[in-house]
């Protein structure tokens, strides 16, 4: 049975219910599926586990101290809520989080603050302002023996112990059910505009990233999509105090002159915008292709590309993050064969092919995570065994058994 | 400050193993002479000394392989150490364990200015990799006063700080790919040259930042490059008191200003600085901010019109605004002369780390005046107010008897303090020896175990720099198979040191 088909469900609402159902379910040796809201159940392998530990009702605002840019909530709140909050004050979460709901037919309303750290998934901006792992100060959370523990602090510096902090973003549940986290925030940038222009070919597009990237700017957005209107163009976000983003803006559009046809979007427009490339819309992912996130450099994109796109395994793509990631679709024609030949190429141009979306029994025989060294996923199993021996947090979410 | 009794069947083998060691590296790269060892046998905390068993300095990454699996084969303890400039006895040796020296590991591999990515080796001095990507416009960010002299692995280690991490993070956020080797001498690849190379694995370079060379070798790092500001410039903000002075940094950073660096000195700083910079403050000041903004120029000068009128507000009596590189130079002189010039005003002075949530700096530098009292000792403060990181400065005569004990003490009740206050022991200078014993303030038991259950994974035999950041050595086996029970004390009875 897996995790979308699961009987029992428990949901509980303090730390103290948390670390009762783990230490009966270590007891039993009782595998669990451990989740927010199940928003983002479709990301990784399938958990075989017929119990569910759903941590969405944990969801109080612990403070929220505006002027030591931290908030600390329990993981259920929802990022809907907190974003409310932080923009209350002029503040917002650096790392841009997807919700990818339209991606798994959930509601976006309901993606918790835990489950952006647990999947770790960092937005467009992240080529400027850092990912998760480098907003999350720290965390409380329950292994799988039972016991409550807490990493990290609420200050910005913090040498104090391992950075177990680090080690739980990402961990998809597999350590810990969290229980709580500690989140540096920034002042929302006062001012906000998008450079609208005509792509060329990729690698033209990709030299033209690394010569804007290359400049100040506070470019916090670089992508290349296609529009609504089947036109291919390139998206560059700048960001700032209100006479910064005029003066960068300035400074950029004599950089972009010779492509011509550019187009400014401001403020509102401009946010919209953005929030569809961060939920992936211009894939405009159909129900039956598989999606998949590749993260590379940016100079080896455009051979990566092309290559998987006349092997078939790319149908529709758009880049982000200054090309250092593509997403991309998969019709689901042949699904198995493209994903092993998909991999491959990943593979040998040093890449990490992540399935973001699949039917359930690729995600099973290949895993949603690239593969890693031999050494690695040793090391990284005695990890996990360190937080739970007994292998009941979401066994097989993100490892595949060989 | 005790550390665990040194292993005589091991030190009576010195001999062998350097002849072994000498297999490896060559015969001119282990270092067993007295008086050659002696430079080794501190880091940046003198009042702790231990003379190494050995010295090792290998020459690449296979020899620091051969050497751990060599250790690890005999029950060797190893400590690295990069330039030894750590502040918390982390590169302290064992005198039973090799210290194993990244010096000869000073090359950068790569610079791939396109994706802003440097591949450096672990004793590149950070200083270093700014100079060799200086002339694209780049430059590594993370800048700790040490940087002319502490390593890129030393400062991976400590997750090292720096004025500008206000603005641009520590040492993690710029740390895209590590290869570091194991106490068995198996090497891993972290991450790599490009974002989310770590990606879908376990984030095992995020713990390797910052573990204090218990977790494993660092033999190679990948970090992340920047365009350097176009125009930075700093304001210095003189205030009446000390706590005007305070409520400005978090003034400063409510109104939605993240200022590139801004750093706090008390009059006692300023006055030993001002004979150093034959320069006067001005009489009515009792505390000194420095606040840098970087940025376009337009930008810039739009900020420093919104810190100035912050500023003004929150009381302060004078402001001075560089307007040329050289004005900039000279306002940030009195800090970075700082500390030596403490340095003249007392025979010894010993620094801290302690970091606080920000509004929290009134209540816990009043209680060090308070402390200042209790032990007779005076003390003067520098520090990064903005990322609320202190580094009191207690001034001591290490040739009075009980003096540098006082000292401890002193910093210690500051540590505390700032714990309680709801920060933590370490900024950025990390536990090493100097504040393990204080870990269990911070820590539950249980929060301990779980940090060393994790040692455990990466260092079974509990050989690599044993002794540090916790209060007692990793019993692995016992943690593995004992079960465990909420909030009882498991090992009460394990010994301290
Ligand atoms: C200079 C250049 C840049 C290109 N950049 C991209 C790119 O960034 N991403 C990409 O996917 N393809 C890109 N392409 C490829 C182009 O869009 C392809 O034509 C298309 O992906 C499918 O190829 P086709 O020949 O099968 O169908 P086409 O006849 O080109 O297109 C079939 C239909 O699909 C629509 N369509 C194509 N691509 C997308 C998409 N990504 N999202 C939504 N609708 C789409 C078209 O508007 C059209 O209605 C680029 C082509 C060129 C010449
Ligand atoms: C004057 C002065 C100013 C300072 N200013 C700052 C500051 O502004 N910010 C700040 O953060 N720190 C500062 N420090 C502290 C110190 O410089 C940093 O902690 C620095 O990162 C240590 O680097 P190092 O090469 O000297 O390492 P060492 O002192 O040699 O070692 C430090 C720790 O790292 C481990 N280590 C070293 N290399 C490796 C490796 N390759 N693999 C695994 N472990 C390794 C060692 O075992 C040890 O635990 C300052 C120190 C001094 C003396």
């Amino acid at each position: 049975m897996t995790d979308t088909q699961t009987a029992a469900s428990m949901r509980p609402a303090t730390t103290q219910d948390v670390a009762d159902i783990l230490m009966d379910a270590a007891h039993n040796r009782t595998p669990l599926v451990v989740r927010g809201n199940g928003t983002r159940a479709g990301l990784g392998n399938p958990v075989a586990a017929t119990q569910v530990l759903e941590l969405g009702g944990l969801d109080q605002i612990d403070f929220y101290d505006p002027d030591d840019l931290v908030i600390r909530a329990g993981v259920g709140v929802t990022l809907e809520s907190v974003e409310q909050i932080l923009a209350q004050k002029g503040q917002y979460l650096p790392f841009e989080p997807p919700r990818y709901a339209g991606l798994y037919g959930t509601d976006g309303a309901r993606c918790t603050l835990g489950g952006a750290v647990s999947t770790a998934l960092s937005g467009p901006r992240r080529i400027l302002t850092g990912a998760v792992r480098d907003f999350v100060l720290g965390v409380e959370g329950v292994n799988g023996q039972g016991d409550v523990f807490k990493a990290g602090g609420r200050t910005m510096k913090n040498v104090t112990g391992y950075d177990i902090s680090k080690l739980v973003t990402g961990a998809n549940g597999t350590l810990a059910a969290l229980t709580s986290v500690t989140i540096k925030v920034l002042p929302a940038p006062r001012a906000e505009v998008t450079l609208v222009l005509p792509a060329a070919t990729l690698a033209e597009d990709v030299a033209l990233f690394g010569q804007m990237r290359a400049l100040p700017l506070g470019i916090g957005g670089l992508a290349r999509r296609v529009n609504a209107a089947g036109a291919c163009e390139l998206l560059v976000r700048v960001e700032g105090t209100v006479p910064g983003v005029a003066g960068n803006q300035q400074v950029l559009a004599g950089l972009l002159a010779p492509r011509g046809g550019m187009v400014v979007l401001e403020q509102e427009a401009s946010h919209a915008l953005w929030a569809g490339v961060r939920e992936l819309e211009c894939l405009n992912a159909r129900p039956d292709e598989l999606v998949w996130r590749v993260n590379l450099p940016a100079t080896t994109m455009p051979a990566f590309v092309e290559q998987a796109r006349s092997a078939g395994c790319i149908n529709r793509f758009f880049v982000d993050w200054a090309g250092g990631v593509v997403f991309s679709t998969m019709r689901g024609v042949q699904p198995e064969v493209d994903t092993l030949r998909y991999r491959k190429m990943a593979e040998q141009a040093g890449a990490r092919a992540t399935i973001l979306r699949a039917p359930q029994d690729v995600l099973v025989r290949f895993g949603a995570f690239p593969p890693v060294s031999a050494g690695v996923a040793t090391l990284g199993a005695r990890t996990r065994a360190a937080f739970d021996p007994a292998g009941i947090l979401n066994p097989g979410r993100m490892t595949v058994q060989a | 400050m005790q550390m665990p009794e040194p292993n005589q069947a091991i030190i009576s083998q010195r001999d062998a193993l350097a002849q072994g060691l000498r297999q490896i590296v060559g015969k001119d790269w282990v270092i067993s002479d007295d008086a050659q060892r002696r430079p080794y046998q501190c880091d940046g905390i003198t009042a702790y000394m231990a003379m190494p068993l050995l010295v090792v300095l290998p020459g690449c990454a296979a020899e620091v392989q051969a050497v751990l699996r060599f250790c690890n084969e005999r029950g060797v303890k190893i400590v690295p150490r990069g330039s030894g400039t750590s502040l918390s006895g982390g590169a302290l040796p064992l005198e039973d364990g090799v210290l194993l020296v990244t010096s000869r590991l000073c090359n950068v591999l790569e610079v791939d200015a396109h994706n802003r990515v440097a591949r450096v080796q672990p004793g590149v001095p950070n200083i270093k990799i700014t100079e060799a990507v200086s002339h694209l416009g780049l430059c590594y960010m993370p800048d700790p006063s040490s940087q002319l002299i502490s390593t890129i692995g030393g400062n991976v280690a400590e997750n090292a700080g720096g004025v500008h991490c206000l603005k641009y993070g520590v040492t993690a956020n710029h740390i895209l790919g590590i290869q570091a080797v194991l106490m068995t001498g198996e090497m891993v690849e972290l991450g790599g040259a490009y974002l989310g190379a770590a990606e879908g694995e376990l984030d095992l370079m995020g713990v390797l930042t910052g573990s204090e060379g218990l977790l494993a070798v660092v033999t190679e790092i990948a970090v992340r490059l920047e365009p350097v500001p176009e125009v930075a410039r700093v304001i210095s903000m003189s205030f009446p008191s000390v706590e005007e002075a305070c409520a400005c940094v978090g003034a400063i950073i409510g109104v939605g200003v993240i200022p590139a660096g801004l750093e706090f000195m008390d009059r006692k700083v300023l006055d030993a600085v001002s004979v150093l910079i034959k320069e006067k403050f001005d009489d009515r000041t009792a505390a000194l901010l420095l606040c840098e903004l970087d940025g376009t120029a337009v930008e810039v000068d739009a900020l420093v019109g919104v810190v100035s009128d912050v500023a003004r507000a929150q009381g302060a009596i004078e402001l001075k605004v560089s307007t040329t590189e050289e004005e900039r130079q000279r306002i940030w002189s009195s800090r970075k002369l700082a500390f030596s010039a403490i340095g003249k005003l007392c025979p010894d002075y010993y620094c801290t780390d302690g970091t606080i949530p920000r509004n929290k700096l009134p209540e816990v530098l009043n209680k060090m005046a308070d402390m200042s009292k209790k032990y007779g000792l005076d003390y003067a403060n520098c520090f990064h107010a903005g990322d609320g990181n202190l580094h009191p400065i207690i001034m001591y005569d290490a040739a009075k008897p009980g003096d540098l004990e006082k000292a401890e003490e002193f910093g210690a009740d500051v540590l505390i303090a700032c714990v309680d206050a709801g920060g933590v022991l370490s900024g950025e200078h990390g536990i090493g020896v100097e504040k393990r014993d204080l870990m269990t303030h911070q820590f539950t038991e249980i929060d301990l175990q779980q940090q060393q259950m994790v040692k455990c994974a990466f260092d079974p035999k509990d050989l690599l720099n044993p002794g540090k950041m916790f209060p007692t050595l990793c019993r692995c086996a016992e943690f593995g198979r004992m079960h465990v029970h909420n909030g009882n004390l498991r090992f009460a009875d394990i010994p301290r040191f």
